[in-house]
């Protein structure tokens, strides 16, 4: 059967050792038909995109530098640097991502190789299971879960609290600890996820490399470190780019954890918290916009970095 | 044949590997602890009544009773409330999976393996766009949607849920990493159309990441509170935002409502429990296809 | 744009939103505990359609009325008829204009509602919604601070029960000295101290003037509320377990006496949950006070229904709130009516089971008739400043003389960011 696309002048050769060469002239009629399928097939996503990503985004950036529609320019930002919750909320978001960025990749990957090289089927599978279900458990839903939690007069994990010297709710939300406290609870719901992805990453990974690696003498630690995590490169990227931003986006966490405790996470913990209230509490819209337009810009500023350390835009 | 069906190191027994294999099972197994054992008492927890939660050892059952009457507390709750809540959740995120897939598989496909102009600058903007903060965007998608007189309307939550751009990446790495553009080239020689190309080679091989993005979008979908709650009020509102309704009927969240509608601790955990049930129904079938293991390409000969 | 066009007219198909109709019909926001209320309207008023979208009543603070409204105000549509609101001080943003929108509560006292309707209050019941001689809404319950004594054990010890803040201290020396283990109160949850304590207690600490906020805990009533909390906090029969926390669960038959609510009754009394009481084994008694002071008590909640200006069906919405906060059957909604005539009906019905010891009916009423109207309505909560700053505070071993600037000042920090001048 003729597709309607000719394909004239095309050798192509096979050397041993494996891996198509390509010594094709690709006909014109080919990459038209590939540019056309291509810009078909991202239409759709695309209007998605410009109603829901670039169309409210670009409004936020408007309100950032305007008030009551009139621009001000960097009027909004000093507000909002000049507030007093501001400098403790940049001191809070950054300890947590400290203590959230490093844990998760690390932890992450760790689990994800374990999980990938055990043999027996059922425990692979239940593994992966049980580190994922928590995350079922995201958000407003788990508010009562945390206020038993860490509470050590009734916690089901309370010799593990009393172990680290603390007798009561209230000491264990307090806010020296609470970076450690939110980066586990964020880390307790949001690590399976991840795992699942790096999981399905390491599926990927042609058998044949790690035969030979073992071949050559390797065992799982030096395969491990020298062949699967290079190769998963471009996820690990992905993970640390989206954790990044999410981290910097703290806001279900404290929120949550407020709610158990009554105020005691006092509802201005994060950046992200404060933007909210500004627009919700103290109708600033304009504010509250300028706040999420700087953790946009530090959100962007570590992705590019990391875009291009692990070529994220680079294909095969 | 899947990676998990035989070891990878397999039966090495030197001391060395043994002490590396109980070491990673040592990791396993506590990190397993440490996921499952809240959960554990959460599952316990509506057998018990308020008394027993707080003065009880945690570990300790309830009775099945107490259980039932919790049951009934929620069933009756607002006259089965519940389960439109539920209902609404699996109606929005079903839809929205629905349409995810359509635009999102797509269009990840054509990023990593077609050429278009605009490719690289549509591949930005979605990164982008994915870390602007949701509290950024609430207000303009509130008018968006409140402009065509969407509010209060299923399509307003079940629209901006479509929208994942974490699933089109997600797509797009995949794509680019597990099938070689070469496999497709060879497709193409053969004669077939970008279409079967698509259709024959491409999508029996993606199996695992719309397993993957269908299941990360109907759990972020399932669990996304702020958005219906603005969006869905009242009877629309999907299971997230009815389980923060029942904790204002708590006296412990809400010591100054003296309310004939009171709803206890442990009936609020049962309703915890209802509300991730169907996520974990979705991850087990989900499980399967994210197994299905595959060689690179196919053209590792 | 042609995108907007079709999608306009899809959804011409499908609009299904809650506005306000020009057609007899009435959206109320309120939560769950009042629907029986409204359904009860329904019933009364079959005229009057009404629209009904349950929500969590802003408890919690979680702002659900204001985050809503200032939606509804930036797009220009979608505010509904009624709302209600489990809070106090929505009137301080709800009474103001904002980003150029107009004030979204309507003022009911010009005109709308007859005076003499208003007048049917319990004195004090419309303060948090008066702003400058305009009522803008109208209060559904009360929650005034009485003072509950265990009647079986003071008598089993032989003591008097307190009448004054004094006395109460002295109880709870001799508590300390004849009978430890035994405590009066606590203040662990973040409602206790500043609404039972320094509002009772007639302490000039949350109090606003126009768009002034002031605090003051130097004041001498503030000093003596202080002085009054340390020496209890020292002697152990003030606690610092929350009311609704295992540990104080475990030694709530150590509960000697308590200040607290009405709704402390339901909550904390008749709780299996909570303390448990048994029938006749506890009393309600009128608030305590300074030996020297006026006759005033504090207030823990109460919730408001308020008018939307926007409305386009005023004389429904009026019929509505009429009833729903003067009908004798419903008026509360489970709690203690703000109206009197409902009060009188309901302290009636409460005090025939006949549960508590000495007149329950007295104590409420003149709890209910003697909140301090000094007190300040905000657009904030002393609460948020007291978990942020004395609970902590007070957790790692520092006493209210210690943490009382800090959280003077941490109330004026949130007062400043919301918008209000401090001196």
């Amino acid at each position: 059967m003729h597709s309607d696309v000719s394909t004239p002048h095309t050798t192509v050769v096979h050397p041993q050792g494996g891996g198509l060469v390509r010594t094709s002239v690709r006909g014109a009629s080919v990459e038209r038909a590939q540019g056309r399928i291509g810009l078909i097939f991202v239409s759709l996503y695309t209007l998605f995109l410009v109603a829901f990503g670039i169309m409210p985004s670009l409004y936020a950036i408007f309100l950032a530098f305007t008030k009551r529609g009139a621009f001000v320019g960097f009027d909004n930002f000093v507000k909002v640097f000049k507030d007093y919750r501001f400098l403790p909320a940049v001191e809070h978001v950054g300890l947590y991502l400290l203590v959230w960025l490093v844990s998760l990749v690390v932890l992450v990957v760790l689990l994800a190789v374990i999980v990938h090289a055990v043999g027996v089927r059922w425990l692979s599978t239940s593994m992966r299971f049980i580190y994922y279900i928590p995350g079922a458990l995201a958000g407003a839903s788990s508010v009562m879960v945390w206020l038993f939690v860490l509470d050590p007069t009734v916690s089901p994990v309370s010799f593990l609290l009393h172990a680290f010297g603390l007798g009561s709710f209230v000491e264990t939300v307090q806010a020296d600890h609470l970076p450690i406290t939110l980066a586990v609870i964020a880390f307790w719901t949001g690590a399976g996820g991840w795992i699942l992805v790096m999981y399905g990453a390491l599926n990927n990974i042609s058998r044949d490399v790690i035969e030979a690696a073992r071949v050559d003498g390797a065992g799982p630690i030096r395969t491990a470190w020298f062949i699967q995590i290079p190769l998963l490169r471009k996820w690990i990227s992905y993970m640390v780019i989206l954790s990044f931003a999410g981290g910097t986006q703290l806001f279900v966490e404290p929120r949550v954890l407020s709610q158990a405790s009554r105020g005691v996470v006092s509802q201005d913990y994060s950046l992200n918290q404060l933007a909210f209230l500004y627009a919700f509490k103290q109708s600033d819209f304009n504010g509250s916009a300028a706040i999420s337009l700087v953790l946009l810009v530090v959100s962007l500023a570590l992705s590019v970095y990391f875009v291009f350390r692990g070529g994220l835009f680079e294909r095969v | 044949m899947s990676a998990s069906d035989t070891p990878l190191h397999g039966t090495d027994s030197s001391p060395g590997a043994w002490l590396g294999r109980a070491t990673a099972m040592l990791v396993l197994l506590t990190f397993a602890a440490f996921f499952i054992v809240p959960l554990i008492w959460l599952l316990i927890a509506p057998s018990k009544t308020d008394r027993q939660l707080l003065l009880d050892p945690p570990f300790a059952l309830g009775s099945l009773n107490t259980l039932l009457d919790n049951w009934n507390s929620l069933v009756a709750f607002q006259g089965g409330l519940l389960w439109t809540w539920i209902g609404n959740s699996a109606f929005y995120c079903v839809a929205a999976l629905a349409i995810t897939l359509i635009t999102s598989i797509p269009a990840g496909y054509a990023m990593a393996l077609t050429e278009f102009r605009g490719r690289r600058a549509l591949l930005a903007v979605t990164l982008i766009v994915m870390l602007v903060p949701s509290t950024a965007l609430v207000l303009p998608v509130f008018l968006e949607l409140s402009a065509v007189k969407l509010i209060g309307n299923p399509l307003a939550a079940i629209l901006p849920f479509s929208f994942f751009p974490f699933g089109v990446y997600l797509t797009y790495i995949y794509f680019s990493t597990a099938i070689s553009r070469d496999l497709l080239d060879a497709a193409r020689i053969d004669g077939a159309s970008e279409l079967q190309v698509f259709a024959r080679i491409a999508m029996p091989l993606a199996t695992p990441v719309i397993a993957l993005v269908g299941f990360f979008n109907f759990t972020g979908n399932w669990n996304n509170y702020f958005l219906p709650y603005v969006m869905l009020p009242g009877r629309k509102a999907p299971i997230q935002v009815g389980l923060a309704e029942l904790l204002s009927n708590v006296p412990q969240f809400n010591p100054t409502n003296a309310a004939s509608t009171t709803i206890s601790l442990s009936a609020l955990a049962l309703a915890t429990i209802i509300a991730i049930a169907p996520v974990m129904l979705v991850f087990l079938f989900a499980q399967r296809f994210l197994v299905t293991g595959m060689t690179a390409g196919g053209t590792k000969e | 744009m042609n995108t907007l066009r079709i999608s306009l007219a899809l959804s011409a198909l499908l609009v299904a939103s809650p506005a306000i109709s020009a057609d007899g019909q009435i959206t109320i926001w309120a939560d769950a505990t009042r629907q029986p209320a409204i359904e009860a309207f329904e019933a009364a008023h079959p005229e009057v359609k009404v629209n009904l979208v349950v929500d969590d009543g802003s408890s919690g603070g979680s702002g659900t009325f204001q985050t809503k409204i200032a939606l509804a105000d930036q797009a220009g549509e979608g505010w509904p008829d009624v709302v209600f609101s489990t809070q106090q001080n929505d009137a301080a943003w709800a009474s103001k204009e904002t980003n150029g929108v107009q004030a979204f509560a309507m003022p009911l006292n010009k005109g709308f509602l007859d005076q003499a309707f208003l007048d049917g209050y319990i004195p004090g019941a419309l303060d948090p919604v008066t702003i400058d001689g305009t009522v803008y809404g109208l209060r559904n319950d009360l929650a005034p601070v009485l003072f509950w004594y265990n009647k079986a054990l003071l008598d089993q010890f032989g003591y008097d029960a307190p009448k004054t803040w004094e006395d109460y201290q002295a109880l709870g020396d001799k508590l300390a000295k004849d009978h430890p283990g035994y405590f009066l109160g606590s203040i662990g949850d973040s409602f206790e101290g500043p609404y039972i304590y320094y509002w009772s207690g007639q302490a000039p600490v949350f109090q606003v003037k126009g768009d002034a906020f002031t605090s003051n805990t130097t004041d001498p009533n503030a000093k003596k509320v202080i002085d009054l909390i340390d020496h209890m906090l020292k002697n152990g029969t003030l606690t610092q377990d929350s009311v609704f926390g295992a540990s104080f669960v475990a030694k709530a038959d150590h509960l000697v006496a308590i200040p607290g609510p009405a709704w402390y009754a339901g909550a904390l009394f008749q709780n299996p949950g909570g303390v448990n009481a048994k029938p006749g084994q506890w009393a309600a008694a009128p608030p305590l006070t300074w030996s020297n002071g006026d006759k005033v008590t504090g207030n823990v909640g109460g919730g408001v229904w308020y008018a939307s200006s926007h409305t386009a069906n005023p004389d429904a919405v009026k019929t509505f709130l009429q009833f729903i906060v003067s009908d004798e059957k419903t008026a509360g909604t489970g709690g203690l009516p703000a109206y009197k005539a409902a009060a009188d009906k309901w302290l009636d019905a409460q005090a025939k089971s006949g549960f508590y010891a000495g007149d329950f009916k007295g104590a409420i009423s003149t709890a209910a008739a003697s909140v301090w109207s000094g007190w300040g309505f905000p657009n904030f909560s002393p609460e948020t400043a007291w978990a942020k700053v004395i609970t902590p505070g007070l957790a790692a071993g520092k006493t209210m003389a210690d943490l009382s600037a800090d959280w003077q000042k941490e109330m004026q920090n949130e007062a400043q960011v919301v918008g209000y001048t401090v001196n």
